[in-house]
C-alpha cells in the first residue's frame, strides 16, 4: 500500500506556488490505479502538488510517469482511485459527470497533441465551440484580440483539411482560450508541429499567462518546450520528483538525465 | 493464402462485428425465407381447409371439372347409385335459387348431419320436414330472416317478370358451411328439389360414402356403367363423371392454392426490391469497414500483401459474413415460422406447420452469399488500392473522399438524362381525357423505367445532393443551436456515407410515397364513380312497369332512420338536338338531395346549376350531339319538345346511368308522369345498426307493394372501400419491408461511424458536451439520413406517381395526401433515429480519456 511520507515530497504544497501566489489547481495526495490484482498498475502513487495562478508550468517525466494521467485528473476528464483534485475550490474528483462536463465547458481549455479540430466546423466554429455549447457568445475583443495574435484573421472560414499543422493547432490554442478558462491544459501541443510552428505556439502559450495572466499547465518531454514555461515539475514512477524554477534546456535535460539514471 | 488466412481469423474473433456488417443481409434473408415458409403455411392451410368437400366423400359423381358444363343426374339413377354394392350413404346435392324481399338467395341441399354433411348447426335446428330451411348468420343477418322467421321465397317468375307460385319457407336454424356469402341457406335435397319446378328430377351431383373395405374401383365402374347406361344428356349439360373424393378435394384446394400462389408471386416483387436495397446497405456498410481498416489494410500491403491477395481476402470476408448472415436469417425465420401456428392456434385459428423447406432454405443462403459478394466487391477493390504508406501516417480520422469521379459524375448525368428524357416522353404523350384504345402498358412501363434510371441516377450523384438537401432540411435543425449544427456538420462531412445510405431509404419512401399518392388518387377517382352509379346508400326500385306511390316518400320521409330521401322519375327515349335518332334517358334527380352527389366529377360546368331550361349532359350524350356546356339545344320526347341550355358535361354516365339530367319541370313537358320511378334515401345514423335500422325501415316501405324492391347499395361502396384499404395496407406492408432494411441500414451506419468517430466524441465530451447532448447529436445525426432520404423519397414518388396515373389513361385527378405523406416522412424520420439510439448510447458510455487515447 501506500506509504510514502510527506517529507519525501519536494518543497510544493497545495496551498499555494512556491511564491505565495494562489493556487489555481492542485493534487492532494491524489492515486491512480489501473486494472485490479496482480496485473493493477499505479499510475499516479499520491501525488500532492500545486500550480499557482499567471503561471506557465510545465510537468515533465519520462515515458509511463504518470504525466497524463495526473493532467486528466486535474482536468475532470479522468477520475481518480483516491485523492482529490482541486479545481478552484472545486474537487473534482467527487463530482458527478454532468458538474465535470460543465466545468470542463466553463472553466477549462485544452490543446492536444493531435489538434482534435472537428472536420466538419470551419476554424471560427472550431473556435467558439466552447462557447456555443455553454449557450455563450464569445467576447468579440477577446476573439478578435486571439485571431490577431495567432494570425488566424484570414483563415477563420476554412476548414481544418484547408489548414497547415501549425495552423490547426493555433486554433485549437484559440479554442482553449476564447471562453477565458480558470487553466488551459496543453497535452504535448508542440509533439505534432515542425520546429518553427512549435515555438509559435509555446511563445503564444508564455505570452498568454503574461499579457492575459492566464494559468497554464502544460505536459511535455520535449526540454526545449519545458524552458519556455516558468517551472518545470518532475514525475516519476507516478510519484512527484522534483522541480525547477525558471528552467533552461540544460538544467531541465539534466534533471531528465539524473531522473532516467536514478531508475 | 496467408494474407486471406490472417483477414478471416481477424474476423472470426470479432462475430458481433460481422453480424453488424451483415445485418441487412441477415434481415433480407430473414424476410425471404418468411415469405416461403408464410407461402408454405398459407398454401398447407389452404389445402387442409378450403376444400367444400367433405372428408368422409370417397367418390364423387358430377361434373368433371369446376368449369365445364354442369350435368343432370335423374333422382332414379341416385337411387341406383345408392343401391351399388359397397355404398353406405349416398348425398345428392343440388341448388335452387330464389328471392326474398328483392333479395336474391341460393338453397343449397345438404343432409346436414352425418359424415357427408358440409354444415353444422349452430343454432336451432336443421330442417327435418318440407318447406323449412337452415341459413348461414349473415344471411340471416343481412336478409333478416333469424331463426323462426317465415320467409316468402320466389323461384319462379312469369314471361313479365311477376313472381308466381311464392313458396313459404320457415327457418329451423343457424348452419356454417366452408363460406358465407351473406345469401345461402341450406336444406335436405328432398325439400331442395320441389323448389326447381321442371328440373325437380335432377340433382347436379352425388357424393358417395363407400363401406369400410369395400372396393372403391367396382364401385366407381358400377356407377360409370348407370351413367352410361341413362339418356343422352340434354342441350347444355354434359354428361357426369364418377370421381374420387380425394381427387375432387385436391382440385379445390389447388384452385385455392393456385390463388395463394398468384399472391405471392406478387410478394416475390417486393421482396425482390427489399434484398436489392438489403445488398445496397451492404455495400455501404463493407466501405466503411474497409475504411476503418484502412491502417491495418496499409500495414499488410507495406509488409508485402500483394493487391490482388489483399482483394480476394477481403471478398472472402464479404463471402462469409454473408454465409453466416444468411444462415442466422433462415434460422430466425424457420424459428417464428414455426412460433407462429401455436401462436395463432391459441386465438382459435388453425394455421398448418410450414414444414422444413430445405431446397429454399439452401437458396436463400446462397442467395445471401451472392448478394454479399456483390455487395463487397467494388469495396473490397478500392479497399485493396490503398497506399502502403497510409499505414505509416499519423493517426486521423479516415475522412473519405467527399467529391466523387468524373466518370461516375458524367455516368450519372447520363442516367438523369435517360430518366428524364422517358419521363418527358411519357408526359408528351399522356392520353387525353376521353382518348380511345389507349394501350397503358408500354407508357407503364416507361415509367417505370424512367423511375428505375433515376434511382440509379441517384446513387451515382448521391454525394453531390446530400449537401444541397442537407442545407435546406438542416436548417430548421441548425437553428436548434450548437447540437444541432454539429449533427448537420457530422452528416454532411461524410458526404458519400450519407448519400449511400440515404438513397436506401429514398428508395423505401419513394416507393411508400407512390403507393400512398395512388391509393389517394384512385379512392378519389372511386368516389366519383361511386358518386354517380351508387350515390346514395338505399335505392327503392320499382320493377317492370311499377311506379313508386308519393305516398311511400312521405312515408320514408317521415321515418327516422332514413335522410336524404330524393325521389327521382325517369324517362326512356329522350333525343337531344336533331342530328341523331339515339335515344337517351332521362332523370330529373335533384342535384342538391344528396351529398354523394356533390363528388361527381363534370367536364365542364356545374351540376348545380341544372334548373328549369337548364341539363346536364353525360358523356354519351355529349358524343352523340357534338354540344358544349352554353349551347342551346332541344330536348325531344315522342312529340313532345324542351328548348334547353346545356349548363355540364360529364365525363362519363351521369347519376343512375341516365344519359341527361333535367328539371323536374322539364321532365313533365317531355311527357313523364307524375309519379315516380324510385327512391335514393340515405341511413340517418352511421355504423352497422344505423345501416341495418335504415335497411329496415326500406323493407317496411315495400311490404304489401309486390313490385318494389330494394337495393342496399352502401354495401356496394362498403365493400370497395374494404378492398382497397384492404390491398393498400399489403402493398405498404410489402413497401415497408425495404423501408425495414433501410433503417437496418441507417443504424448500421450509425453505429460503424460511432466507432469511427470516437476520437470526435471525445474531443467533444472534452470540451464540454454533456453526456446526453452527445446521445441527442449523434441520434439526430442517424435521423438526418432518415431525412435526406424520406425527402429525396418523396420529392421523387410523388411526381412519379402523378405520371403513372396519368399514364394509366383513367382519368384519375392527382391527389397530393398531405397528411398521409407527412405521416409517412415523421415515421420515417422516427424510425431512423430510434436506430441510432443504441450507436449513441454506446459512443456517450465512452469516458473522454479513452475516446482521446484511441487512433
Amino acid at each position: 500500500m501506500y506509504t510514502q511520507s510527506q517529507a519525501d515530497v519536494p518543497t510544493t504544497s497545495a496551498a499555494g506556488g512556491p511564491d505565495g501566489r494562489l493556487t489555481a489547481v492542485a493534487a492532494e495526495d491524489l492515486v491512480k490505479v489501473y486494472g485490479s490484482g496482480d496485473t493493477a498498475v499505479r499510475a499516479l502513487d499520491g501525488v500532492t502538488v500545486g500550480f499557482a495562478r499567471a503561471q506557465f508550468t510545465a510537468i515533465m517525466g519520462p515515458s509511463g510517469s504518470g504525466k497524463s494521467t495526473l493532467m486528466h485528473c486535474l482536468a475532470g476528464l479522468d477520475t481518480a482511485t483516491s485523492g482529490r483534485a482541486l479545481l478552484g475550490g472545486t474537487d473534482l474528483t467527487v463530482q458527478p459527470d454532468r458538474v465535470l462536463t460543465k466545468v470542463r465547458r466553463e472553466r477549462i481549455g485544452f490543446v492536444f497533441q493531435s489538434f482534435n479540430l472537428l472536420p466538419q466546423l470551419t476554424a471560427e466554429q472550431n473556435i467558439t465551440l466552447p462557447l456555443d455549447l455553454a449557450g455563450r457568445t464569445p467576447e468579440r475583443g477577446l476573439l478578435a484580440h486571439l485571431t490577431e495574435v495567432l494570425g488566424l484573421a484570414g483563415r477563420l472560414k476554412h476548414r481544418p483539411s484547408e489548414l497547415s499543422g501549425g495552423q490547426q493547432q493555433r486554433v485549437a490554442l484559440a479554442r482553449a482560450l476564447v471562453a477565458r478558462p480558470e487553466v488551459v491544459f496543453a497535452d504535448e501541443p508542440t509533439g505534432n508541429l515542425d520546429s518553427r510552428s512549435g515555438a509559435e505556439v509555446l511563445s503564444f502559450l508564455r505570452n498568454s499567462v503574461r499579457d492575459l495572466g492566464q494559468t497554464v499547465v502544460m505536459v511535455t518531454h520535449d526540454p526545449g518546450a519545458a524552458a519556455y514555461a516558468d517551472r518545470v515539475v518532475l514525475l516519476a514512477d507516478g510519484r512527484i520528483a522534483g522541480e525547477i524554477d525558471r528552467p533552461d534546456r540544460a538544467s531541465v535535460a539534466e534533471a531528465l538525465q539524473s531522473l532516467g539514471n536514478h531508475r | 493464402m496467408k494474407v486471406l488466412g490472417t483477414q478471416l481469423a481477424g474476423v472470426a474473433k470479432r462475430p458481433a462485428r460481422m453480424l453488424l456488417t451483415g445485418l441487412a443481409v441477415l434481415v433480407a434473408s430473414f424476410v425471404v425465407y418468411a415469405t416461403v415458409l408464410a407461402q408454405q403455411i398459407t398454401e398447407r392451410t389452404a389445402l387442409d381447409g378450403l376444400s367444400g368437400t367433405p372428408a368422409a366423400v370417397d367418390l364423387v359423381i358430377g361434373s368433371g371439372d369446376e368449369f365445364g358444363n354442369s350435368v343432370q343426374l335423374s333422382t332414379g339413377d341416385v337411387a341406383k347409385f345408392r343401391g351399388l354394392p359397397g355404398v353406405a350413404e349416398v348425398a345428392a346435392r343440388v341448388e335452387a335459387s330464389g328471392e326474398v324481399n328483392g333479395d336474391y338467395l341460393n338453397i343449397v341441399s345438404d343432409p346436414g348431419t352425418g359424415p357427408l354433411a358440409s354444415v353444422t348447426v349452430k343454432q336451432g335446428a336443421y330442417p327435418s320436414a318440407p318447406g323449412e330451411i337452415a341459413v348461414t348468420p349473415r344471411t340471416a343477418d343481412r336478409m333478416g330472416l333469424p331463426v323462426g322467421t317465415v320467409a316468402t321465397v320466389n323461384t319462379e317468375w312469369d314471361d313479365k317478370g311477376k313472381p308466381i307460385k311464392p313458396v313459404k319457407l320457415k327457418v329451423t336454424g343457424l348452419v356454417e358451411g366452408d363460406s358465407d356469402y351473406g345469401f345461402s341457406a341450406y336444406a335436405p335435397q328432398a325439400s331442395v328439389s320441389p323448389l326447381l319446378g321442371k328440373d325437380a328430377d335432377y340433382v347436379q351431383r352425388v357424393d358417395l360414402r363407400l363401406e369400410p373395405g369395400a372396393d372403391a374401383a367396382a364401385v366407381q365402374s358400377a356407377a360409370e356403367r348407370i351413367i352410361a347406361a341413362a339418356p343422352a344428356p340434354k342441350e347444355g349439360f354434359a354428361r357426369a363423371q364418377v370421381r374420387t373424393g380425394d381427387d375432387v378435394r385436391r382440385a379445390e384446394a389447388e384452385e385455392a392454392a393456385s390463388e395463394v400462389n398468384e399472391v405471392f408471386i406478387a410478394v416475390g416483387v417486393f421482396v425482390a426490391v427489399a434484398v436489392c436495397a438489403a445488398g445496397l446497405v451492404a455495400t455501404s456498410t463493407f466501405r466503411i469497414v474497409f475504411a476503418q481498416r484502412m491502417r491495418q489494410l496499409a500495414l499488410l500491403r507495406a509488409v508485402g500483401a500483394g493487391r490482388g491477395a489483399l482483394w480476394r481476402a477481403l471478398a472472402a470476408e464479404g463471402a462469409l459474413t454473408g454465409l453466416v448472415a444468411g444462415v442466422v436469417g433462415v434460422l430466425g425465420a424457420l424459428a417464428l415460422g414455426y412460433a407462429v401456428p401455436p401462436i395463432a392456434g391459441a386465438f382459435d385459428v388453425d394455421l398448418a406447420s410450414p414444414g422444413l423447406p430445405v431446397l429454399p432454405a439452401v437458396g436463400v443462403v446462397l442467395l445471401a452469399v451472392a448478394i454479399t459478394v456483390l455487395a463487397v466487391l467494388a469495396p473490397a477493390f478500392s479497399a485493396a488500392k490503398v497506399a502502403p504508406l497510409e499505414a505509416l501516417r499519423s493517426a486521423s480520422v479516415t475522412s473519405g473522399r467527399k467529391s466523387i469521379g468524373k466518370l461516375r459524375g458524367a455516368f450519372g448525368l447520363v442516367l438523369a438524362g435517360g430518366a428524364g428524357l422517358l419521363a418527358a416522353y411519357v408526359s408528351m404523350n399522356l392520353p387525353t381525357r376521353d382518348a380511345r384504345n389507349y394501350d397503358p402498358e408500354p407508357m407503364l412501363l416507361a415509367v417505370v423505367g424512367s423511375g428505375a434510371l433515376a434511382f440509379f441516377a441517384l446513387m451515382a450523384l448521391g454525394p453531390l445532393l446530400v449537401r444541397p438537401v442537407l442545407a435546406t432540411v438542416g436548417w430548421p435543425l441548425r437553428r436548434l443551436g450548437p447540437i444541432g449544427r454539429l449533427a448537420v456538420g457530422g452528416v454532411g462531412g461524410a458526404p458519400r456515407r450519407a448519400a449511400a445510405v440515404s438513397v436506401v431509404v429514398a428508395l423505401g419512401v419513394t416507393l411508400i410515397a407512390g403507393v400512398v399518392v395512388t391509393g389517394a388518387s384512385v379512392r378519389v377517382l372511386a368516389d366519383r364513380e361511386m358518386a354517380s352509379s351508387v350515390p346514395a346508400d338505399y335505392e327503392l326500385t320499382a320493377n317492370g312497369d311499377e311506379q313508386v306511390p308519393s305516398a311511400l316518400v312521405e312515408q320514408a320521409k317521415a321515418s327516422a332512420d332514413l335522410t336524404h330521401v330524393t325521389p327521382y322519375r325517369r324517362l326512356p327515349e329522350v333525343q337531344v338536338g336533331g342530328g341523331s335518332d339515339t335515344k337517351l334517358t332521362a332523370t330529373d334527380l335533384v342535384m342538391s338531395g344528396l351529398p354523394a352527389l356533390d363528388k361527381i366529377d363534370v367536364n365542364g360546368g356545374s351540376l348545380a346549376a341544372v334548373g328549369p331550361g337548364k341539363v346536364a349532359l353525360a358523356a354519351i350524350a355529349t358524343e352523340i350531339s357534338g354540344l358544349k356546356v352554353g349551347d342551346i339545344t332541344t330536348l325531344t320526347a315522342g312529340k313532345k319538345k324542351v328548348k334547353v341550355e346545356v349548363v355540364a358535361t360529364l365525363p362519363d354516365s351521369a347519376p343512375l346511368q341516365s344519359g341527361i339530367v333535367v328539371d323536374p319541370a322539364d321532365l313533365t313537358k317531355l311527357g313523364a308522369p307524375a309519379t315516380f320511378s324510385g327512391m335514393l334515401a340515405d341511413a340517418a345514423k352511421g355504423g352497422e345498426d344505423g345501416r341495418t335500422a335504415g335497411q329496415k325501415a326500406m323493407r317496411q316501405l315495400t311490404q304489401g307493394h309486390a313490385g318494389l324492391g330494394v337495393d342496399v347499395l352502401a354495401d356496394q361502396r362498403d365493400q370497395f372501400n374494404t378492398v382497397l384499404n384492404g390491398v393498400l395496407a399489403v402493398v405498404i406492408g410489402l413497401v415497408g419491408l425495404t423501408v425495414l432494411i433501410a433503417v437496418v441500414g441507417v443504424g448500421t451506419t450509425t453505429a460503424l461511424s460511432v466507432v469511427e468517430r470516437v476520437r470526435e466524441s471525445g474531443l467533444l465530451r472534452a470540451v464540454g458536451l454533456s453526456r446526453g447532448s452527445l446521445r441527442m447529436m449523434l441520434t439526430a445525426e442517424s435521423s438526418l439520413y432518415g431525412v435526406i432520404g424520406a425527402t429525396i423519397g418523396v420529392v421523387l414518388g410523388v411526381p412519379y406517381a402523378w405520371l403513372a396515373l396519368k399514364a394509366l389513361g383513367v382519368n384519375a385527378p392527382l391527389e397530393l395526401p398531405v397528411g398521409q405523406l407527412v405521416v409517412v416522412f415523421l415515421v420515417l424520420v422516427l424510425f431512423t433515429a430510434a436506430a441510432g439510439v443504441l450507436p449513441a448510447r454506446r459512443a456517450a458510455k465512452v469516458s473522454p480519456v479513452a475516446a482521446l487515447a484511441t487512433d
